[in-house]
């Protein structure tokens, strides 16, 4: 055997990526990453058009279109752009945001059950923003007090659940007991409110749109964009998670500080979705989980995650919106009662090739 | 690849802690460059625990370790990566990964977020798949290889990594006699290019044989260190396993052979003769 370096001026990518070069960058770019990712953009710009032309005027998909680049009538600009819109980009916002949460709890814990939603994030960040709303506590606004929420029960979860041997399931139940502790600290607090108040805030207490507040609709673009991309950028050192502490720390990582970073974004984007649209957490679930029946290949399917929790949210609004209509369900309870099938089908079905 | 004559690392009086049970305390050591030195020892000797300690998995809780005269700790993550590489002995690998992929994970620490594939990172993991023999089977997905060859893919990975050092913790643990020779002819290979090899090593018939440094561990404490002859004697083993037993020399080598080991405190040779005793065979290879 010959232990000298092979010399060959060609240099091609590894087998199913694109490299992008110039002189002072490279880049890989997954074949089918790309490819995927563009079909499920098609599949959530179409359901967004239907769902837009969805309600008391039903709208056919040209007029949604015409309305959207402004042309059409004013009647019908108005109820696409003002009305309608807002709810789709909430939907898209929160539902990427939920599922990229997902995506990297699951990588952090290396277990697929520990999304934020079942580690009590959620209800953690919905107990703190209850309070602000019915006016107990401190006067911050409710993504902040969310956010705080969702920080604290993290921070818990993680103390109880014993520092950095997150993986596995002690993490998972002290989640768990703090997610049910903060359901019931909601409900105490909506309990001790007037009706009117408690009614109001009830549907975002099951997760729905319709109780969004508009202005912090494009707050949760900036918040979802921002979040995605910088996990593209971390996307590289984020898959050695997959691997033991031991191989991650021999290529130059501290494992610690990954686990810290990823935590964070999820924790973030946990929390303001929450404040906008209430715990709807099996979207971190069903998202990636989606993402990965999608993504033969390995890797940590970021933008597809996000792409599928938005597609999962758009369609359970819309759902709700349509099934038992004039009757609004809200988003979360469509999620819950279609999402739990769906996983106990992925349960079931035979494993394939997958990333955890 | 380039050898230095100056010990590429060492540990300046570290002590290492499991909680609060102290594996080694203040140990000094220094590890010949462009060797291959295996540290032996019995079971909970802190063996594990030093070559932890080397490659930054275990901190320590005093003391030093100098890599190139600097202190690890202190030099970027990264940069170590370079330098130094690690096969821990529990491995696992993200599922549905193929070899080539596995091996593109030891060019991380070169690569960033805008340099993720250059010609330097091609050639590495051509050599690597080539120097581990491995190259009909880089597209076949890691869980349907064989033990050896599983492991042989592991350390075409830390090849790829290009660092002067590697590390390894019982590189062989797991394998048949065919594949322990096989991973340890791919270590002298790797020793012959200029590589300076750390390993632990529970099999002492293999360590003698392979090795050209020998450090012998008990209780956290190096008992013996020198050439596989200068540290295989019969008093060193029985107060390293408390056996007694008769050296004779391999004819091809001249590396020490261990025969007919027995327990210090049995007498007389037969006894220990009984073929049922695993250990025995293990090291009378």
């Amino acid at each position: 055997m010959s232990l000298s370096h092979s010399s060959s001026a060609q240099l091609t990518p590894p087998s199913g990526y694109w490299l992008l070069r110039s002189k002072h960058m490279s880049l890989l770019l997954d074949r089918q990453a790309i490819r995927r990712n563009i079909l499920l953009s098609v599949a959530l710009l179409l359901i967004g058009i239907l769902s837009l032309g969805v309600g008391t005027l039903s709208l056919s998909p040209k007029e949604v279109v015409l309305a959207l680049i402004g042309q059409g009538d004013s009647m019908t600009q108005f109820v696409v752009n003002e009305l309608r819109l807002n709810r789709l980009l909430a939907g898209i916002y929160t539902g990427a945001a939920f599922s990229i949460a997902g995506c990297l709890m699951q990588t952090v814990a290396r277990n697929r059950l520990a999304t934020p939603g079942i580690i009590g994030i959620d209800n953690a960040a919905m107990a703190f923003a209850v309070a602000s709303v019915v006016g107990v506590g401190i006067g911050l606004a409710p993504s902040a007090m969310a956010l705080t929420g969702a920080a604290s029960a993290t921070a818990l979860a993680f103390i109880i659940g014993g520092g950095s041997g997150t993986r596995g399931y002690r993490f998972i139940v002290a989640g768990l007991a703090i997610g049910s502790v903060s359901a019931a600290v909601s409900q105490l607090l909506l309990s001790q409110v007037h009706i009117d108040t408690a009614n109001e805030a009830y549907p975002w207490t099951v997760g729905s749109l319709s109780a969004r507040p508009e202005e912090q609709i494009p707050w949760m673009g900036w918040i979802t964009l921002v979040g995605m991309v910088v996990s593209i950028f971390l996307c590289q050192r984020f898959q050695l998670m997959a691997f033991s502490d031991s191989v991650m720390t021999a290529l130059g990582r501290t494992p610690n500080r990954l686990r810290f970073s990823a935590v964070a974004i999820s924790v973030v984007l946990t929390g303001f979705a929450v404040a906008l649209a209430g715990p709807v957490g099996l979207v971190a679930l069903v998202g990636p989980e989606m993402a990965r029946t999608f993504a033969k290949h390995r890797g940590l399917p970021l933008v597809s995650s996000a792409l599928c929790g938005a597609i999962v949210m758009v369609l359970a609004d819309f759902a709700g919106r349509t099934l038992l209509s004039p009757i609004e369900i809200p988003v979360g309870v469509v999620t819950a009662v279609v999402g739990g099938p769906y996983l106990l089908w992925i349960l079931i079905r035979k494993p394939k090739r997958s990333t955890l | 690849m380039s050898s230095s004559t100056q010990a590429p690392l060492g540990t300046q009086s570290i002590t290492l802690k499991h909680d609060d049970h102290v594996i080694i305390d203040g140990l000094d050591v220094t590890f010949p460059a462009g060797k291959v030195t295996a540290i032996v020892g019995p079971n909970g000797c802190g063996k594990s625990t030093l070559l932890n300690g080397l490659s930054r998995v275990h901190l320590p809780s005093s003391g030093h370790i100098l890599l190139n005269g600097k202190d690890i700790h202190s030099m970027p993550a990264k940069q170590v990566a370079k330098k130094l590489a690690l096969l821990p002995q529990e491995t696992s690998a993200p599922d549905g990964i193929t070899v080539r992929e596995l091996i593109r994970f030891g060019r991380h620490p070169h690569q960033s977020l805008f340099k993720q594939w250059g010609m330097d990172d091609r050639t590495a993991i051509e050599f690597a798949l080539q120097a581990a023999n491995l190259e009909s089977l880089g597209d076949r997905l890691l869980d349907t290889l064989s033990g050896g060859q599983r492991q042989r893919a592991w350390i075409a990975m830390s090849i790829a990594q290009e660092t002067p050092l590697l590390l390894l913790d019982e590189p062989t643990s797991a394998l048949d006699l065919g594949h322990q020779i096989e991973v340890f002819d791919l270590i002298r290979e790797l020793a012959a290019a200029g590589k300076t090899i750390i390993m632990v090593v529970h099999d002492l018939a293999m360590a003698a044989r392979y090795a050209d440094h020998l450090i012998a561990m008990k209780g956290g404490e190096i008992v013996a260190q020198g050439s596989p002859k200068q540290v295989i004697t019969p008093e060193i083993l029985e107060s390293l396993y408390g056996v007694h037993c008769d050296l004779l020399a391999d004819p091809h080598t001249g590396a020490p052979i261990l025969v007919n080991v027995r327990r210090a405190h049995d007498s007389g040779a037969s006894k220990a003769a009984a073929p049922s005793d695993k250990k025995q065979a293990e090291l009378a290879l």
